[in-house]
């Protein structure tokens, strides 16, 4: 079974009362990307995986983990 | 920070790119037969040049649209914006299958000559058609994909 990176994105960004708008203009990229982070269609690289968790205040641990 | 209006205005760029990188795969391998009825010796000389000329000026700017981050006449802040990562990463992917498909088609062509013997110009238009027009309907899809639900 292959492993991919789950992400607690949308719960975080609800708690925060964001929408997918509110956070791409703060991590500079467009809404589809910020989509695609959170269903799981897209894979962000390191650097926009620590951006999106600066940007949502949590540690980069607590926002992806690995999933078998 | 980044301004709301390039935000915006990149989301709606975006979003028309999606939707008119397939229609624009279509009209493309459907100029195919356009084509080969311009290489027809009957035809006029002219109207050949004119037909084979638009193909390959259309070819040009598809390529050109694909490779680069195209909208050329936008602010270079919302050009930066429509080529972000997962758009990146969606041309990589579609440069892939147009190569794929390039090269399976240049083997296709190699194995045809024997029985049905074709100019070199003839085997250049296949393999562009094919590469151009499958990484286009590919980076097509994966845009429509990323804007699903958005």
């Amino acid at each position: 079974m292959p492993e991919r990176l789950a992400n607690g994105l949308k719960v975080r960004r609800t708690e925060l009362g964001l929408t997918q708008a509110d956070l791409a203009e703060r991590v500079g990229v467009t809404r589809k990307t910020v989509n695609t982070v959170e269903n799981g269609v897209f894979t962000p690289s390191a650097l926009l995986a620590i951006k999106l968790s600066n940007a949502l205040s949590v540690p980069v641990e607590q926002l992806f983990w690995v999933e078998d | 920070m980044i301004e709301p209006s390039y935000l915006k205005r990149a989301d709606e760029l975006s979003r028309r790119r999606a939707r008119m990188l397939p229609v624009l795969a279509i009209i493309y391998l459907s100029q195919q037969a356009t084509f080969f009825s311009a290489l027809d010796p009957a035809g006029h000389e002219s109207a050949r040049t004119v037909k084979i000329g638009a193909w390959l000026l259309l070819s040009a700017i598809l390529l050109a649209a694909l490779t680069t981050k195209a909208f050329w006449f936008e602010k270079r802040e919302v050009r930066d914006l429509i080529d972000d990562e997962n758009t990146r990463a969606n041309r990589l992917d579609a440069n892939r299958y147009g190569f794929i498909a390039a090269m399976l088609m240049t083997m296709a062509t190699y194995l045809l000559v024997p029985f049905e013997p074709i100019t070199a110009t003839e085997a250049a238009h296949l393999i562009l058609s094919c590469g151009l027009g499958a990484a286009l309907l590919r980076f097509g899809f994966l845009e429509h994909r990323a804007h699903r639900d958005a």
